[in-house]
């Protein structure tokens, strides 16, 4: 076999090689869930931790200590005996609502649900929830760009998160 | 998996503001709850849920695996008139679709 047939057949090689990784590479999903998954905000639903989950979804923003957002007196309750549905209802008199977060802190994800409202919507709005052990649950609404959070810590009976 | 109950979904005028009351079927399993057999039920549960005042699109609901079974969901809608139609999307991981219609009463 002569030299110049050698290296033309290492050059083939090579390009096949690198070919077939970059169709590989683009197969495997690097473009895939940006088209199936644009929709759902997966980072922060992921996120394990409160505050990944907060900066994830709602962004950097001056929180601002204020009773404009507010969650239903016994809605959730202090007490729930099945954590597998816990009712939530919150109510806010802010105006140009961007987006809202549901959170339960000691959930394996603690984000639960999240809202993009219209001006066409407004609160009172009620939903159920899952809770897996005692732990707080946490509204939080960004407003003009700022950030209104409220609370209740909830005891649960029969944990919720099978 | 075959899902045989039907979504509902009511609308009704009040004084100035229309309520809208959602109960989704649907089973939502996180992932992590298991079967008799003691395996683990694959993850399965909506994840965007959007909602329309005639050709308006008025509200986007995503959820995560911690919305419970079944789904319940009620807000209110500025204004509105009788005979409005109020329409709903969702979809979920699996790409699962569904859609409920109601008027205003």
């Amino acid at each position: 076999m002569s030299d110049s047939f050698d290296e033309y057949r290492r050059k083939i090689i090579k390009q096949s090689i690198s070919a077939s990784t970059l169709a590989l590479v683009a197969a495997s999903g690097l473009i895939t869930p940006r088209v199936l998954l644009a929709h759902w905000p997966q980072d922060a639903f992921n996120a394990e931790t409160l505050e990944d989950a907060i900066l994830t979804f709602l962004g950097e923003a001056e929180e601002v200590d204020e009773e404009a957002i507010q969650f239903t007196i016994g809605s959730p309750p202090t007490y729930a005996v099945n954590g597998a549905s816990v009712p939530v209802e919150i109510s806010s008199s802010l105006q140009n609502i961007q987006r809202v977060a549901l959170l339960v802190e000691k959930n394996p994800f603690p984000l639960a649900m999240a809202l993009e409202p219209t001006p066409a919507m407004r609160f009172p709005f009620k939903t159920m929830l899952k809770v897996a052990e005692d732990s707080e649950i946490i509204a939080m609404v960004r407003a003009d760009d700022k950030l209104y959070r409220t609370s209740r810590y909830v005891e649960i009976d029969i944990g919720g998160c099978a | 998996m075959a899902i045989k109950t039907r979504d509902r979904i009511r609308a009704k005028l009040q004084d100035d503001h229309t309520v809208v009351r959602i109960l989704l079927s649907h089973p939502m399993h996180t992932g992590r709850g298991k079967n008799d057999q003691d395996e683990l039920i694959p993850a399965e549960f909506i994840q965007d849920i959007r909602c329309w005042r005639n050709d308006e699109e008025v509200l986007t609901v995503k959820c995560g695996t911690a919305t419970s079974r079944n789904p319940y969901f009620a807000f209110q809608l500025n204004g509105g008139e009788i005979g409005d139609v109020i329409r709903l999307r969702w979809v979920d991981n699996l790409g699962a679709k569904g859609t409920a219609e109601t008027k205003v009463v």
